[in-house]
């Protein structure tokens, strides 16, 4: 797979400095990251709204910005912008913003794209209209197809989703994901939501007071973090400080809160610290088994990572229950008040009787110890 | 009423219908640039425009006349060339009155302008469009109301012009004098009813230009 896009920019404001470096093939890559990380500052300088004081931008090997020797202007970039609250025009109809950016071309052919456009995405019946008498979801939908009318290299979006409520939202970022992959333009989005990332990435690009600090497929920034800060980023909860007893190619052995862990050590990256030295980890919260009492003492080939602790806290998210545990060992625990967050469904809340019950026994396999490179 | 009161009425009008045109065509672009560019300068013009708001309007007049006057910056070099000043014509009293009303344009459009989101200049941008075609299709259309109502306020202001026009045009009855000069006159010399008559013409015209500035506002918001 080739680079389809590449940008080097340097951009220093007062109190900020934007300094990035990454590449995205084909797809969808997403910049991820808080707010204030330089994300929109980077759409900015792709779409030639911002001059970068120095870098490189190239599109499908298009030199669009280049040190102080090239900067070709917006209007020549053939960049589609979708802006945050979509800025689509007031005084102009749904058909005029979707063929706003066909001007130069004849007649004919304006009307003839711009009405394949609303068509497939679904506008046709609301040509006629105003923006401001169509629904989140439509407006979403007439940003998109007036960026994608003209036919743009890339398509960029700026947190497309963060101006609709809660259940709109979900509907809409697989409705989105389905036009991007259908429409096969290159784009860029920007989100301080992971799960968003997740579900539109190809490739996501993590970003951290105006750096990036990772760039990575989405499934591979899951599952292997490149460090205890990009997994504070990405808001993985118990991401855990402990210290190395012994590492080798396949295991890592760690003690925390005086208990001994292991470990699955990642092959590919062979991480290999030395006894002694401090080690961050993450479990998520689903992966933390309870121990049930009904069935017998624990057996060992099943459960290993075996620790004993009290729920000092519950809190009810609809569908799952979060439980806060602290465990038996002395010393302050690891995370304010408790030490391990464990997440299970409701009906094994109310099965187990967790409610009255708070003196629980739990595992974690080996497996989902997942050590974070210092 | 008389033909003097007849003349001064269509003196005024003619003078605020220019005076409104005038302004359209300086004061638009100059609130557009005053509200998108920075430029060096820019604070200077900022309170060049402005000054006549706050000067009494004798003193603008005078400036005028510094500027326009037979012996003026502008007016030596005019006078020298073709022999003509505009001193004492009613091309003085347009110059007055537009000078008088830019202030009100200015402001009021530019706050309009400056109303308008920049994503939305942005978008043109992205789609083509240059500075020049996204104010024309974008930010003008959409700061229409404002533009409007900033219209209506200085074809009010260059209706009831009175010092600095009398400072450059004077009061010379059936060339220079309008309106409000025309009722400074009858009332000094004891003409009540035709000071009465203009005045109530003059209120009207007032009242109905600010009900439309009114409209215009409430659209605006």
């Amino acid at each position: 797979m080739s680079d389809r896009l590449e940008i080097r920019a340097v951009k220093r404001l007062p109190g900020f400095t934007l300094d990035v470096e990454w590449s995205a093939g084909d797809g969808v890559a997403v910049l991820f990251g808080p707010s204030g990380a330089g994300k929109t500052l980077t759409l900015q300088c792709l779409a030639g709204l911002l001059r970068p004081d120095a870098g490189r931008i190239a599109v499908d090997g298009r030199v669009l910005f280049e040190g102080g020797r090239i900067d070709v202007p917006p209007q020549s970039r053939r960049v589609g912008y979708v802006f945050q609250g979509y800025a689509l025009f007031p005084h102009l109809s749904v058909a005029e913003n979707v063929g706003f950016g066909l001007r130069d071309r004849p007649r004919a052919e304006r009307e003839t794209r711009t009405a394949a456009v609303l068509d497939r995405l679904g506008l046709a019946a609301l040509a006629a209209r105003l923006p401001a008498e169509l629904s989140g979801g439509q407006r979403q939908r007439v940003a998109l197809g007036r960026a994608l009318a003209p036919d743009p290299a890339l398509l960029l979006l700026d947190e497309p989703l963060s101006a609709l409520d809660a259940p709109l939202r979900r509907a809409l970022r697989d409705e989105l994901r389905g036009i991007l992959r259908e429409w096969r333009t290159a784009a860029v989005v920007v989100t301080h939501d992971f799960t968003e990332a997740y579900r539109l990435a190809d490739r996501i690009v993590v970003y951290d007071a105006g750096r990036v600090v990772q760039a990575a497929p989405r499934s591979e920034l899951l599952w292997q973090p490149a460090s205890e800060s990009v997994a504070r980023i990405m808001g993985i909860r118990n991401v855990l400080r402990g210290t190395v007893v012994k590492a080798t190619p396949d295991r890592i052995q760690l003690r925390w809160r005086g208990q001994l862990l292991e470990a699955v050590n990642s092959p590919t990256r062979s991480y290999l610290p030395p006894p002694d030295s401090p080690i961050a980890f993450f479990v998520r919260p689903e992966y933390v088994r309870l121990i049930r009492k009904d069935r017998g003492p624990a057996d060992p080939s099943h459960h290993m990572n075996v620790m004993l602790g009290t729920v000092v806290a519950d809190e009810d998210f609809g569908t799952t229950w979060s439980l806060r545990i602290r465990l038996d060992a002395p010393g302050a625990p690891a995370q304010g008040d408790y030490d391990v967050e464990v997440e299970v469904p409701h009906l094994v809340y109310e099965i187990l009787e967790i409610d009255r019950d708070r003196r629980w026994e739990f595992s974690i396999h080996r497996g989902s110890i997942h050590v974070l490179p210092a | 009423m008389t033909a003097e009161s007849l003349s001064a009425l269509g003196l005024s009008i003619r003078v605020a219908v220019l005076a409104t045109a005038l302004n359209a065509a300086v004061g638009i672009p100059l609130a557009y640039v005053l509200a998108r560019r920075r430029f060096r300068g820019r604070a200077l013009i900022d309170l060049l425009v402005t000054l006549p708001l706050v000067l009494p309007p004798t003193v603008t007049g005078y400036y005028l006349i510094v500027l326009l006057g037979r012996r003026g910056w502008l007016g030596a070099p005019l006078y020298a060339a073709t022999g003509w000043s505009i001193v004492f014509t009613w091309y003085a009293a347009v110059v007055a009155a537009t000078v008088m009303a830019l202030p009100l344009l200015v402001r009021t459009a530019r706050a309009a302008i400056e109303s308008v989101d920049r994503d939305l200049e942005k978008a043109a941008f992205t789609l083509g469009r240059s500075e020049w075609r996204t104010a024309l299709e974008v930010t003008l259309p959409l700061a229409r109301n404002g533009i409007l109502a900033g219209l209506v306020l200085a074809f009010a202001r260059a209706l009831g012009e009175f010092g600095a026009t009398l400072m450059l045009a004077g009061n010379i009855p059936g060339r220079t004098t309008t309106v409000p000069l025309a009722i400074y006159t009858a009332v000094q010399t004891g003409e009540g009813g035709m000071a009465l008559a203009l005045v109530v013409v003059l209120t009207m015209l007032s009242c109905a230009v600010l009900v439309a500035a009114a409209r215009l506002g409430a659209r605006a918001a």
